[in-house]
């Protein structure tokens, strides 16, 4: 599998704090990526820097083999990496429909087209009953698909998922992994995902990248992760 | 539009379909209703209404043009300079150079473009009160530069600002239809898919952005189609008016628009534009109760955000049961 992208030697200080330390690491095309790491390890700020949301301090970001780094969020979209925010962001006042049609917008130029893609998408998010209803007054596991369709709509080679299965119940949880298993198959869609979740993560990611304190702490499959001693101790602490 | 479903179960529960059939006549009435204010304006002799009308047909491109940045959520005080801006470059168009009248109005809206585009591209990166309180600066800083540039008249301004001569009986409707022009051109901006990408920026930019919208660049798009409709009105208002002064041009010309827009309704469009005719109407009055006119206009704005959430427009609307969109 070829590196889709590639973060090198990344950093981000915010004033005397730095957030993300000489993090490198790459995506490669195909696989289900997950990036764990207990709070305040830097998940999140490696996804606003990657997504183009922060300018790193220093390092390098090259996707399909174009330096990206410094780019801004909707030129680095265009590219094709498209991520969603934790909390499920999504436009509440608007419909179903019209939050997919924005996500589809710039992907899809051609009117018939892209109503098909808004359907498509719709239907593989559990969404297609429910095109007119306004995206507000959804139930929360509806509006955290909608949050993932409006990103899907525009076919990313990337999806960047950010916690997409906090407040999840089980079933939601179950239904949220199969979908991300048909995105992954039927769009040849590249996913990277931060979760709390472990079980979940553990089940869909083919490699997971453990972060503590800004800093990569292991990298691995699933199973090498569980088994790594450092992981166990960045997580259960020292005496464990 | 996608409303479809909800109006068919609406009107299903309302018995016959109502809902449905009063939405359709919508923009029938409409056309209606402004056929009717044309034919005042060509067939009134009162120059009294013919000037009413007018200013009321301004107001509403005011009104409407405010309301077209409010739909990327943003409260443009600068409307207030751009409309002076198209006065200006228009008088000096006619009065200076004696250019044609089209171009004198077309002169208007291109310097309020070309100027609101260089303002925005500065400013458009702050927003909410930030924004607003910029282009609030912005307004005042142009009306006191025109006080102090004798081109321009300096605190007299420009007088002897004249249409030609043949125009003089056809001005009111003119007037009339160039600025249902202008409102009918916002709306149906409004009405396509950029008009959902503003909204969708008022809801959420961050999401936009990430799906490959450049949100600065729609939002600079927005204010200046806004602007250009502004400085028309600004060039016409000038025409109309023959004088022109810095103080017709202060930051009171957009929070009287504001006014307008709240208290007409913000949710649609005629919303604004019934605003802009019922409070110029009423301003009209109260003329010459001094003070008393600025109190109840206070009064007015509290009373309707209080009461009247979405303005008159959407007390009329659940009066008749009509469909939101």
């Amino acid at each position: 599998m070829s590196a889709l992208l590639v973060v090198e030697d990344l950093s981000r200080r915010f004033g005397g704090l730095t957030a993300v330390s000489g993090l490198s690491f790459d995506v490669r095309e195909g696989e289900v990526l997950g990036l764990i790491g207990p709070n305040g390890a830097g998940k999140s700020t490696t996804f606003n820097v990657i997504s183009g949301f922060y300018r790193p301090t220093s390092g390098r970001l090259s996707f399909r083999g174009e330096d990206i780094t410094g780019l801004s969020a909707s030129a680095i979209s265009r590219r094709g990496l498209v991520r969603t925010f934790q909390h499920g962001s999504l436009l509440r006042d608007m419909s179903v429909h019209d939050n997919i049609l924005i996500g589809a917008l710039r992907a899809v130029r051609d009117r018939r087209e892209r109503q098909r893609r808004i359907q498509e998408t719709a239907e593989l998010l559990g969404l297609g009953q429910l095109l007119d209803t306004t995206a507000g007054s959804l139930p929360h596991g509806h509006q955290r698909m909608l949050s993932i369709a409006i990103a899907v709509a525009a076919r990313p080679a990337l999806l960047c998922l950010d916690e997409p299965l906090t407040g999840l119940n089980s079933t939601e949880i179950a239904a949220a992994l199969a979908i991300m298993a048909r995105i992954r198959q039927e769009f040849a869609t590249t996913i990277m995902l931060v979760d709390h979740n472990m079980r979940a993560v553990m089940r869909i990611c083919d490699r997971i990248i453990v972060l503590n304190h800004g800093r990569k702490l292991a990298e691995g499959t699933p199973t090498e992760i569980r088994n790594d001693p450092e992981v166990i101790r960045a997580y259960l602490g020292d005496d464990q | 539009m996608h409303s479809g479903s909800d109006e068919a179960v609406a009107s299903s529960a309302l018995g016959p379909p109502l809902g449905r059939s009063r939405a359709r006549a919508g923009p029938l009435l409409t056309a209606l209703a402004a056929a009717a204010v044309l034919a005042f304006a060509l067939l009134t002799p009162d120059e009294y209404d013919q000037h009413l009308l007018m200013w009321v047909a301004l107001n509403a491109v005011l009104a409407v043009g405010l309301r077209f940045v409010l739909l990327v959520g943003e409260t443009n005080i600068g409307t207030g300079a751009f409309y002076g801006m198209g006065a200006y470059a228009a008088a000096v168009c006619t009065v200076n150079f004696a250019l044609p009248f089209p171009v004198a109005l077309l002169a208007g809206g291109a310097v309020a473009t070309a100027a609101s585009a260089a303002f925005g591209l500065v400013t458009l990166r702050t927003k909410g009160p930030y924004f607003m309180l910029i282009s609030f600066a912005f307004t005042e800083v142009t009306r006191l530069i025109y006080t102090r540039i004798n081109y321009l008249g300096g605190n007299s301004g420009i007088i002897g600002v004249f249409p030609p001569q043949a125009l003089d009986p056809w001005l009111p409707a003119l007037t009339v239809l160039l600025c249902g022009v202008l409102v009918l051109a916002l709306y149906v901006c409004e009405r396509s898919d950029l008009g959902r990408v503003f909204r969708a920026i008022e809801n959420n930019d961050a999401v936009v952005e990430t799906v490959g919208i450049n949100v600065v660049s729609v939002k600079l798009l927005c204010l200046v189609l806004a602007s250009f409709a502004v400085g028309v009105a600004g060039a016409l208002h000038a025409h109309i008016f023959n004088v022109i002064s810095p103080g017709d041009f202060s930051y009171l010309v957009p929070v009287f628009a504001l006014a307008y827009v709240k208290i007409g309704g913000d949710s649609h469009v005629l919303g604004a534009v019934l605003g802009a005719a019922l409070l110029t109407l009423v301003a009209q009055a109260l003329e010459g109760a001094g003070a008393l006119e600025q109190i109840l206009f206070g009064a007015a704005i509290v009373a309707a955000m209080l009461l009247l959430p979405d303005g008159l427009w959407g007390a009329g609307r659940r009066l008749l049961r009509l469909p939101k969109r």
